[in-house]
């Protein structure tokens, strides 16, 4: 059940390897490509965090972004239905709905979320032939987030596609993944690649203490961070 | 501008990315509406590419790189006669006819009173960058270079400290190995001396590792800070900057000293290597008295045996007494009766045996327990005896490699660290056989299509390397670059390569302060700088910067303005790399981790309009030939195969009318329809269209060609190790010839020419130099170095904003890296401004605080600094080049040094 109480058929996730992570940001750099995202907008990114002391010390490199969580935390805040949360488990945002209150910025434990009032561009007031072809208005002055790259799913799923096994069916950051770490599918199939990982590996969802669920796993032999 | 899911006409374009010397990596570009939009992987790659046909961060700043407002867009010529880093060069725009005209009467004028000056050096010179990537990315220019005739090509832009320069000149001796690396998809335990091949390796090392560790492969990272690729390690050794010798030499003596010999590869050690041959008490090879061949002892007839006598035992082990020869230097023979012969293998035991663990602890700051444990995990590791069927052929399979890194492998005690890294290879019988230790590509010797091609047959049972003779009647006093490779570094060899290789900093110099011995240092008429920045790149770049300004004529093919274009009299702009067309040659295998089951070719195409005047390199370099009148020579040089094949051969015939110019359309269709013949076998002939329109074609590999082993048992040949007799001889009479010719200031540099190399204090080489510029070393305590960024190397990237964005989600970019509790002591928070300075410079930036660092070094990512790039100029950021003084006291044999500085740490605010 979602949190609306709708049966879940099908949830998306993604699972990252903390293990095979090499923080090269390939994935943040092909979700910027892909959807588009104004400079210092980073729905896809991954943190480069140190634990222990020297010598002792452990460098990994962690993919974050929108966690598509269960019980999203933004999704109760919201006060105007722009977030929403599909049956497929992906939490959306409706940018005509949303009023830019940013209230779902603030509660989302994760960060996930961005507010941006003017336009931006990578070498100033300009945009590149790049950004002025994929400009969208509609983006000001809303929260905006990672969509799990779900107008690819849907796209890819009314061909025929299957999501996390098909690229055109699948998020651009798994799809450019070069450490092999980075991985989606629908964890309530058994036999998906996702659920596979997560029944063959020790994993933890961040924040799990929370109560959120959220739809990113993280594999890490020795635990939770 | 509309919303992003507006209606568009989309369509995707296969092209290719080579920003690195990792690459190339195949990728398509997705453009709306005819505007290049989204780089995406090329998914039906998968299998063929060794990745898969993804591509790293890099590629993704391709666009950004083509619609970089700040670009050069129209020919510019300097206006300003004054150059100099404080002197607004005045660019006016030209057209392109003025431009030509200029370049083309210059060059002309030069041609025909004489390509050399009265020093013998060649009046024009040209610099390409990059590791010589950007000959993939310059189009026809290569045979433009080829028909003009000879430039001196050895002006460096931080080639020998910015590279794996002593791996480059020993690891092709030895085993045709200009880089070297693990057979990642067999490796079970990589040893890894600071090799960040997370950040350098590209996509298809990237790849390759992380399916390593899937399948439980174990690295250990030593390195004095914890890069990105030590994050994925099992295991972190931090060791002392420069001291990477006497950890490797401690391995060594444990597995020799330590072990039983029959723990370690016998077999490979006998048939396979020098170690049974036996020196004599000149420390030459003893040699037959008739042949000359070198001699070991036969254990089965227990007698003194030529090295290839079929069926013998060879010993590993002991002296002799025995008769023979010596041939040193020059000719000098030693006639021996009854004389003490010792094995290679003894001799190299007889140095190792005073390295302990407990030894290279006091010098490594490593626990001798540690080093004991790495050498007996890596000798557990190498399963020696274990085989592998490889299509259809066994060989020995030794799942343990070490890789090393830049400021390991170059500089001094780059030498020690290479020998000890390849002899330890090959105690576990570990070197170019599947799971061990490989080589990647052979760049200095040819043909080297393959490296097997290179293996050809030398003397005493080794491969054949044609060091730049030393020999009083062969030796060539006067020097075919200002660097002059030719006569300082036999290892350099005399290829197309071997200027850019030699030591390249030496003509800043010269230019500089005259050295005794060479003729009269003079500057180049003419100089084309392309895809290169040294003035930003090299070491004491603010120095080199200075001599740049002395240049009196340089053309400099600009994507934006530049450090080093500042200095420039001409800007030509050129296509970038979603604008130009260029096939090249794909798969194989090659540096810095390509492994292909598949050869072929790819196409650069076009994917976007190239703005204002830019124009593509091959249409520059016909109407260069054109206006200079070596038209004929230029489409000779094509024909001939320059652009990577040959026009014309048995069966086909796609040659280009030498008297026409031709387009940059018809030229690349030739050669597409010549490599489809040759990747066909010989049934298709698909042109310039084909291409386009499908990317690349490729045909079958065979993965035997990954390893040198079987060339080098096809050709019943050893590796040259351990001992260097060679080498030794080399030295002696270097040594003879420079004195001959009053040269001596280049004799530090020939204490290197050891038959065993020895362990030195090499990080005392780093104090001394303090002590040079009149000052104390205690004064300046702390190391600092430099360490790759994926993000922002090659390729213009500095200039390119999304990979400055991204770049910042890894800790330490653009800013100095220094241990915490260190920090702490000397009250120096998270962001503070601090300078690290030597005695006669200094860079400024924030601080970032890490426990993943020594206490005693400080670490500056990247080569930043910037000054007059745009956008790159506007972010403050340190940059240690000007922190590495050029200096023969820190000049290897080979031309190199190492990145490398003590400093000085102070907070500023």
């Amino acid at each position: 059940m979602d949190a609306q109480g709708r049966m879940a058929l099908t949830r998306y996730a993604m699972v990252a390897d903390l293990r095979l992570c090499v923080g090269c940001q390939t994935c943040t750099a092909a979700c910027k490509h892909t959807n588009a995202t104004p400079p210092g907008v980073q729905w896809r990114k991954v943190l480069d965090i140190e634990t222990g002391k020297f010598p002792n010390v452990n460098r990994l490199f962690m993919p974050v972004g929108c966690m598509h969580c269960a019980d999203p935390p933004c999704l109760e805040v919201c006060p105007s239905g722009a977030t929403d949360q599909r049956a497929d488990g992906i939490v959306t945002i409706d940018y005509e709905l949303c009023i830019g209150c940013a209230y779902c910025t603030v509660a989302c434990p994760y960060q996930a979320r961005y507010k941006v009032d003017k336009s931006a561009f990578a070498y100033g007031k300009t945009p590149t032939p790049q950004e002025e072809q994929r400009f969208d208005e509609g983006r000001l002055g809303v929260a905006q987030k990672c969509t799990f790259c779900s107008d690819r799913i849907d796209e890819g799923t009314a061909k025929g596609l299957k999501p996390g096994v098909d690229p055109e069916a699948s998020p651009a950051c798994a799809n450019a993944c070069i450490a092999k770490a980075l991985h989606f599918g629908d964890i309530e199939d058994p036999q998906s690649n996702v659920s596979k990982l997560l029944n063959e590996n020790v994993w933890f969802q961040m924040h799990d203490d929370l109560g959120t669920n959220p739809g990113f796993f993280y594999l890490w032999d020795e635990g939770k961070i | 501008m509309g919303k992003l899911n507006d209606a568009v006409m989309s369509d995707r374009i296969p092209t290719i990315c080579y920003q690195c010397n990792a690459g190339p990596d195949l990728l398509t570009v997705r453009r709306e509406n005819g505007v290049a939009v989204c780089v995406e992987p090329r998914f039906d790659a998968a299998g063929i590419h060794p990745a898969d046909g993804r591509v790293c961060v890099k590629a993704f700043g391709l666009i950004q790189k083509a619609y970089n407002p700040h670009r050069i867009t129209h020919p510019m010529k300097r206006t300003n006669p004054k150059k100099g880093r404080n002197e607004d060069p005045g660019f006016v725009p030209i057209t392109w006819d003025e431009a030509y005209d200029t370049i083309a009467s210059k060059l002309k004028r030069i041609r025909e009173e004489g390509l050399f000056d009265a020093s013998g050096y060649p009046r024009v010179a040209s610099s390409i960058g990059e590791a010589g990537v950007p000959v993939h990315h310059m189009g026809a220019f290569a045979a433009f270079l080829v028909a003009y005739g000879p430039m001196d090509n050895g002006y460096g832009a931080g080639q020998g400290i910015q590279c794996y320069h002593s791996e480059h000149f020993y690891g092709e001796l030895w085993h045709r190995s200009y880089t070297v690396t693990a057979d990642a998809p067999l490796c079970n335990y990589i040893l890894s001396l600071g090799s960040n091949t997370d950040a350098s390796a590209g996509v298809t090392g990237v790849w390759r590792g992380a399916e390593a560790r899937s399948r439980g492969a174990k690295r250990v990272q030593v390195e004095p800070h914890l890069s990105v690729t030590g994050a994925s390690a099992r295991e972190w050794i931090p060791i002392r900057p420069k001291t990477d010798a006497a950890f490797m030499y401690a391995l060594l003596h444990v597995l020799m000293c330590e072990h039983p010999i029959s723990n370690l590869d016998v077999t490979f050690l006998k048939q396979r290597t020098a170690s049974p041959y036996l020196v004599g008490p000149n420390g030459y090879y003893l040699r037959d008295a008739n042949d000359r061949k070198p001699l070991l002892w036969d254990e089965t007839s227990n007698r003194a045996v030529p090295f290839d006598t079929p069926g013998i035992d060879p010993a590993l082990q002991g002296t002799r007494l025995l008769s023979g020869i010596e041939v040193g230097p020059d000719g000098k023979e030693w006639r021996h009766e009854q004389v003490e012969a010792r094995t290679a293998y003894d001799k190299a035991k007889d140095m190792i045996q005073h390295h302990s663990p407990e030894w290279a602890e006091k010098i490594c700051d490593v626990p001798s327990d540690t080093i004991r444990r790495i050498a007996n995990e890596m000798l557990a590791a190498a399963s020696i005896g274990a085989t592998i069927d490889i299509e259809g052929r066994t060989l020995p399979l030794r799942p343990v490699a070490i890789v090393l890194g830049k400021t390991v492998n170059n500089g001094w005690g780059g030498y020690q660290c290479v020998w000890a890294r390849t002899m330890l290879a090959c105690l576990m019988g570990a070197l170019e056989v599947p799971g061990g230790t490989i080589g990647t590509a052979a760049r200095m010797n040819r043909p080297n299509r393959t490296r097997q091609q290179a293996v050809k047959k030398g003397a005493d049972g080794f491969m054949d390397q044609a060091l730049n003779p030393t020999e009083q009647d062969k030796y060539e006093m006067r020097p075919k670059s200002r660097n002059a490779y030719n006569v300082l570094v036999p290892l350099s060899l005399d290829s197309s390569w071997s200027p850019a290789l030699g030591p390249a900093h030496l003509p800043w110099l010269f230019q500089a302060k005259k050295h005794e011995g060479l003729p009269p240092y003079t500057l180049p008429d003419f100089w084309f700088i392309y895809r290169t920045n040294p003035s930003i790149s090299s070491w004491d770049a603010t120095f080199v910067a200075e001599r740049m300004a002395e240049f009196p004529f340089t053309v400099a093919f600009a994507y934006t303005r530049d450090e080093s274009n500042h200095m420039a009299d001409i800007l030509l702009p050129d296509a970038m790399d979603l604008e130009s067309t260029q096939l090249i040659r794909i798969g194989g295998t090659k540096f810095m981790d390509q492994f292909w089951a598949h050869e072929g070719f790819a196409l650069r195409q076009g994917v976007t309009q190239p703005p204002g005047e830019v124009k593509d390199m091959t249409e520059i370099a016909t109407e260069l030939s054109r206006r200079i009148g070596i038209l004929p020579e230029y489409n000779r040089a094509i024909n001939k195969g320059v652009l990577g094949v040959r026009l014309s051969g048995s069966g086909f015939d796609f040659s280009l009318n030498e008297k026409a110019a031709h387009s940059v359309e018809e030229i690349w269709d030739a050669v597409c329809r010549a490599a489809s013949f040759e990747v066909s076998e010989s049934h298709d002939t698909d042109g310039l269209d084909w291409y386009k329109k499908n990317g690349f074609r490729v045909q079958p590999y065979s993965k035997l060609e990954w390893y040198l082993y079987p060339a080098i048992v096809d050709e019943g040949l050893r590796f040259e190790l351990p001992y260097q007799e060679r080498l030794l001889r080399v030295g002696h009479q270097l040594r003879a010839r420079l004195h001959e010719h009053g040269i001596r200031w280049w004799d530090n540099q020939l204490v290197e020419y050891e038959a065993i190399p020895e362990w030195s204090d090499f990080p005392a080489l780093w104090e001394r130099a303090v002590v040079g510029m009149g000052r104390k070393p205690e004064e300046f305590p702390f190391w600092l170095l430099s360490s790759r960024s994926m993000q922002l190397a090659w390729g213009s990237n500095v200039g390119v904003q999304i990979m400055g964005e991204v770049a910042k989600n890894v800790t330490g970019h653009g800013t100095l890296v220094i241990n915490e509790d260190r920090a702490a002591e000397l009250g120096i928070n998270d962001g503070d401004i601090v300078e690290v300075s030597t005695p006669k410079a200094s860079t400024r930036g924030r601080a970032t605080l890490r426990q993943g660092i020594r206490p005693d070094t400080i670490l500056a990512i990247g080569q930043l600094g910037h000054w007059a790039t745009p956008y790159a100029k506007d972010t403050v950021t340190p940059s240690m080049n000007d922190l590495t003084p050029i200096s023969l006291e820190l000049t290897d044999a080979t031309g190199s040094s190492a990145s490398l500085a003590r400093v000085a740490l102070t907070k500023i605010a």
